[in-house]
């Protein structure tokens, strides 16, 4: 293995471990998607309107503002006792340290996004429609996107006097297109549309995934030095 | 330039700029043809299109500023990323006002998610997390560097947003200047109207842009002397 990619996974350990040991975010992300999706049996009229019909818009905003809870501490604790200083000085280019911290935030979140879709499956009596398979695939490739464009602006955020607070409006700009294309794959696959319908989304999905890690790995080095 | 020069420059744009919006106006109210359909509201366009080109050739001057300033680390290129992104600002919010306006009585709907209109308002908010992280950080020069980043992954991000948008449907009308397929369809009198109220714009936009540049080079001359005084 070569020594970049030993460096991203010292990275993506330390932070795994880190959160093994505490378990305070993938906790917090894991128990707001549940207690949302209570809330919206109840801010739903399940009578009149079908859940099958909404379900895919309400996954994906609960992984967005889920996940906003948990990426957005990615450099909270290294911050508050510095430990930013250390990781940065290490032998390891920043890149590295933006792929590391942001793979470890994936890891995280692709779970809690499979546990969303479990949840809201089994409050709403959702049927897993025409293929789980892309289903996943489509959660899977939204939530790098997400991840690799919300770690690079919690670098800029935790930079801030405004913290956190000033994370969701340098993301969800953003992070429309993700939106889009994933609530189009997700609601077809969810209401049993053939699987060649949602091709170009989940493509589009993937795309966006990789210019957003792209761009984070080019433009990390600039929030962070200092 | 010296800041002076680019003072009085900045001003004798802005005056012509204005003079300029004047004749616009009065030409767009007394002068051109109405148009058949659409009646008297059409008239906003020559405020409308103008205003949409110049945010838009205003936040593209702030984005391709914000990479030359992380990469060359001049002063001068945010002092430029930030005139123009407020420019973009300015002339984005008149977008965004007349937008709605004429949609009322065109399309019977203030707002509709249409594929321009929804880049237009994303844009805004782009460069208003812009300035949002440019004022929270303590020390100025992260602030710059932050915004910068901002500015470039927003801009990068834009055609994603643009294609993504496109993927709804479309209300918006369509380009009646620059067409793929063939020349203008658009008059002679609305057409000579439009081209002179962009000049009008864009002149406008470069005059306010060089007046905030000066500003901001009053403001950064201000802080070095206020330096050597404490020191």
């Amino acid at each position: 293995m070569s020594l970049y990619l030993r460096q991203v996974r010292a990275i993506v350990w330390k932070d795994l471990l880190l959160e093994l040991r505490t378990r305070e975010r993938i906790a917090a992300m894991a128990a707001f998607a549940v207690l949302a999706g209570v809330l919206f049996n109840y801010a739903l009229d399940t009578a009149r309107v079908a859940p099958q019909d909404v379900a895919a818009g309400l996954v994906w905003m609960t992984i967005v503002f889920g996940g906003l809870l948990g990426v957005g501490r990615t450099f909270y604790l290294e911050a508050q006792d510095g430990a930013m200083q250390g990781v940065l000085m290490s032998p390891a280019p920043k890149d590295a340290v933006y792929l590391g911290k942001t793979l470890a935030n994936f890891a995280l979140l692709f779970p809690v996004a499979l546990l969303v879709l479990l949840v809201f499956t089994l409050f709403f009596g959702l049927d897993l429609g025409s293929s789980p398979s892309i289903l996943v695939l489509a959660l899977a490739l939204g939530a790098l996107g997400f991840v690799a464009l919300a770690t690079l602006f919690a670098a800029v955020s935790t930079g801030t006097h405004m913290g956190e607070t000033l994370l969701p409006i340098l993301v969800f700009p953003l992070l429309v297109p993700m939106v889009i294309y994933g609530v189009g794959a997700t609601g077809r696959i969810l209401i049993g549309r053939p699987v060649s319908e949602v091709a170009g989304n989940v493509r589009m999905l993937g795309a966006f995934a990789l210019v957003a890690l792209a761009a984070g790995a080019i433009f990390f080095r600039f929030v962070v030095e200092d | 330039m010296e800041i002076s020069g680019m003072r009085k420059a900045g001003t004798a744009l802005t005056v012509v700029g204005l003079a300029g919006l004047a004749l616009v106006y009065w030409l767009s109210f007394f002068w051109v043809s109405t148009e058949l359909s659409q009646g008297v509201a059409q008239r906003i366009f020559y405020v409308h299109v103008p205003a949409a080109w110049t945010a838009f050739l205003a936040f593209g001057i702030s984005a391709l500023c914000s990479a030359m300033y992380l990469w060359l680390r001049d002063e001068r290129f945010d002092q430029a990323a930030l005139s123009a992104a407020e420019g973009g600002m300015f002339f984005a919010t008149i977008m965004l006002t007349t937008g709605p306006l004429w949609g009322r009585i065109a399309w019977g709907t203030y707002w509709t998610w249409e594929p321009r209109l929804t880049l237009t308002l994303l844009l805004w908010f782009i460069f208003l997390g812009y300035f949002m992280v440019r004022s929270s950080t303590e020390n100025p020069e992260k602030g710059k560097r932050f915004a910068a980043v901002v500015a470039i992954v927003g801009a990068l991000d834009i055609p994603f947003i643009h294609v993504s948008v496109l993927w709804f449907r479309s209300l918006h009308p369509q380009p009646v200047v620059i067409r793929p397929d063939s020349g203008p369809s658009l008059p002679g009198d609305m057409l000579t109207l439009l081209l002179t109220s962009l000049g009008v714009f864009t002149l406008l936009f470069a005059g306010l842009f060089v007046l905030r540049y000066a500003l901001e080079g009053l403001r950064r001359e201000l802080d070095v002397r206020a330096r050597g005084a404490a020191a």
